[in-house]
């Protein structure tokens, strides 16, 4: 189940805004004398046709220990359910599979794209920053972050320094971070491209767990173009290396005349289908580039940002973001957009023809394939008389993707190979300072 | 420490004014902060990082008001 | 005109900061009509601070002031926070909050804030009895409190 590749990202990108929010005061200060501020959220993500849903809590506590010295801190713990697309295609007839366990089967009904087995996880997450100035232009920041479900944990540290410039108009600033995810699959680990064996059947699996590594490195530069306008550009470099397969997807194997997936008899229980495990390479870089812009139009304030990915997998991805503030009575409304588009990986495949050469790598993933995705969403704060922030926040996300022509075979043209995705997001936050 | 006029070497905009210390009020309300809403980015990140290949991008501190 | 003494922290825009603050300086007071002039403080040791609602700094560095106003005014100790808010609200709202007990004066325009050239938020300049400015901190720390405060205390030893 995977959010596995999540957490490098995480890391990074909730330690990033977790160094957000050590610079920058969450809540306006009201009060000289109250150091510590808090921001809670409450989340909850659900995928339509009974996939995955995610309920998650979240507190972050910041604490200002004056003179530009600030300790960070959040806590978040999810709870996930539901089954994701496991990679093979749909078929007119049903379809069994041995679940990840390897003591179970599950089966997946004619012509209905087949989900992994349903799952319950719960995650934990801890993240912790440091603050302080070096020097009166200088700010460094430090941090740690730890994450843990039933088979994934993930620690990881970051570092950054900045640097401002030109009476702070412009700030220059660079970070690094680390991170080692271990991933201990139930059932073991599938050896990459072995085939998806009966009920009991351990022989393609490994015990034991696998790790990656990832370090990212960050180049940023914020330069406030006039009064009322800030711009923000990062260069970011990634590299991840180790185990990068999603151990529970696969693929499946089809007839090169009708594209239909082999059939195969189980002994006592398990598929009747031939399916792979999926493989991945060991290593892999990717590079970003990415444009953010705020700008106040007197009470409204409009955010825009664009970030363009390319990686040495053959993806690249598009992503344009724009959310417009205004305020409203005691508080605030602030409708937003996000428009994603990836390409996918050169060793994507809808499935695998036999009697063709195995690839040396190949995954049907959804999440590698080609895609396009859009969310529409809202939200809306308020602030209370003693200085605090509630709000709620709504978004739908609907993500819509093809397979390249050459890859639909014989009958495959009549079934939805790309299972589009589409979820409900609904957030409530409250901000306080106790 | 010599002063390089960055915003004109690094990205050669055009328009692009030195904002002076006292004039940083717009720039120091909170909504104007780039990262006025961490915990709604840690969340946006985590989920479409679960759902894309793509992950994070964004940095930290600059702007504001510059204080201090 | 003197020459003028210069500390450790200096560039070339102090020493133009010096040199004007060498001439008469008056900014007019938004709503007191009350001039700014330097030259009646003469004999006084003054401590020029430039503040504005929204910064943040100020907060801490308010009873600081009041404090230093306070303790040293019979010594001949003046300070005058300079206000650059462009909303004279802004700057009320935020004295109701945090109260001065040093004099305020108003530069929405920041006419005074450019001649000074202020190079951050909030920056105190600290004149001596003859008018020079012999210090210039920019920020507010509060690990300077002490150093900042023995700063005041030599300059005011030289007056009495």
């Amino acid at each position: 189940m995977k959010d596995n590749d999540s957490f490098n990202a995480t890391l990074a990108a909730a330690t990033c805004a977790l160094l957000g929010s050590a610079v920058a005061a969450p809540v306006a200060a009201q009060d000289a004398g109250s150091d510590w501020s808090f921001d809670s959220a409450l989340l909850y993500y659900g995928e339509s046709d009974g996939r995955v849903s995610d309920f998650s809590a979240a507190v972050s506590a910041l604490r200002d220990l004056g003179d530009e010295r600030k300790f960070s801190a959040t806590v978040t713990a999810d709870t996930l359910t539901g089954a994701s697309a496991s990679g093979a295609i749909a078929l007119d007839r049903p379809q069994t599979f041995t679940s990840p366990s390897g003591r179970a089967v599950y089966t997946t009904p004619a012509g209905a794209v087949p989900l992994d087995d349903t799952f319950h996880d719960a995650r934990f997450a801890l993240n912790a920053s440091w603050t302080q100035p070096l020097a009166r232009l200088y700010t460094v920041s430090a941090g740690v972050g730890f994450s843990t479900e039933y088979d994934y944990t993930h620690i990881g540290a970051n570092l950054s320094l900045a640097r401002d410039f030109n009476k702070r108009n412009t700030t220059v600033n660079a970070g690094v971070a680390w991170s080692q995810d271990d991933v201990k699959p139930v059932g073991g680990l599938p050896i990459p491209l072995s085939q998806m064996l009966d009920v009991d059947n351990n022989s393609n699996k490994l015990g034991g767990s696998e790790s990656k590594d990832v370090l990212d490195l960050l180049l940023g530069f914020t330069q406030v173009l006039n009064r009322t306008t800030v711009l923000r550009v990062n260069y970011s470099y990634s590299d991840s290396s180790g185990y990068l397969n999603d151990p529970y997807k696969l693929l499946s194997v089809v007839d090169p005349l009708t594209g239909d997936t082999l059939a195969r008899v189980p002994i006592g229980q398990g598929p009747n289908g031939v399916y792979l495990f999926e493989s991945r390479p060991d290593a892999r870089t990717k590079q970003s580039l990415y444009a953010e812009v705020k700008h106040s139009f007197g009470d409204p304030v409009m955010y825009f940002s664009y970030r363009y990915m390319t990686d040495d997998w053959g993806i690249d991805s598009h992503t344009g973001e724009v959310r417009l503030r205004w305020p409203l009575g005691e508080g605030y409304i602030e409708p937003q957009l996000r428009y994603y588009k990836q390409s996918a990986a050169d060793f994507y495949r809808a499935s695998l023809v036999s009697g063709s050469a195995l690839p040396r790598y190949a995954s049907a993933d959804f999440r590698l394939g080609d895609f396009d995705a859009t969310t529409v969403g809202i939200k809306y704060g308020h602030g209370t008389p003693n200085g605090n922030e509630w709000s709620i926040r709504a978004e739908y996300y609907q993500q819509t993707g093809s397979v390249p022509s050459e890859q639909i075979i014989g009958n495959q043209a009549n079934r939805a190979l790309y299972p589009d995705l589409s979820a409900v997001i609904v957030q409530f936050g409250y901000r306080f300072r106790p | 420490m010599k002063k390089i006029p960055l915003c004109l070497v690094l990205l050669g905009l055009a328009g692009c004014a030195q904002v002076q210390p006292w004039e940083r009020d717009v720039l120091a309300r909170p909504e104007m902060s780039l990262d006025n809403a961490p915990l709604d980015a840690a969340i946006d990140d985590h989920i479409y990082f679960s759902k894309e290949a793509s992950s994070g991008g964004r940095g930290f501190g600059g702007g504001g008001c510059g204080c201090n | 005109m003197q020459k003028p003494a210069i500390p450790v922290v200096t560039v070339r825009r102090l020493l133009l900061a010096i040199v004007l603050a060498c001439f008469a300086l008056t900014a007019i007071a938004a709503d007191s009509g009350d001039a700014l002039d330097l030259e009646r403080l003469r004999g006084k040791v003054v401590l020029l601070d430039f503040w504005a609602s929204w910064c943040e700094p100020c907060r801490h560095s308010f009873p600081w002031l009041n404090e230093m106003q306070t303790k040293y005014a019979d010594r001949g100790l003046v300070i005058i926070g300079v206000n650059v808010d462009r909303e004279h609200a802004d700057a009320e709202r935020f004295l109701r909050e945090i109260p001065a007990t040093f004099r305020i004066v108003y530069d929405p325009a920041g006419a005074l804030a450019s001649r000074y050239d202020v190079p951050g938020m909030p920056s105190s300049y600290v004149l001596d009895a003859k008018g020079d400015v012999v210090g210039r901190h920019i920020g507010f720390r509060n690990a300077l409190r002490a150093e900042r405060e023995a700063e005041l205390q030599k300059l005011l030893e030289k007056t009495q």
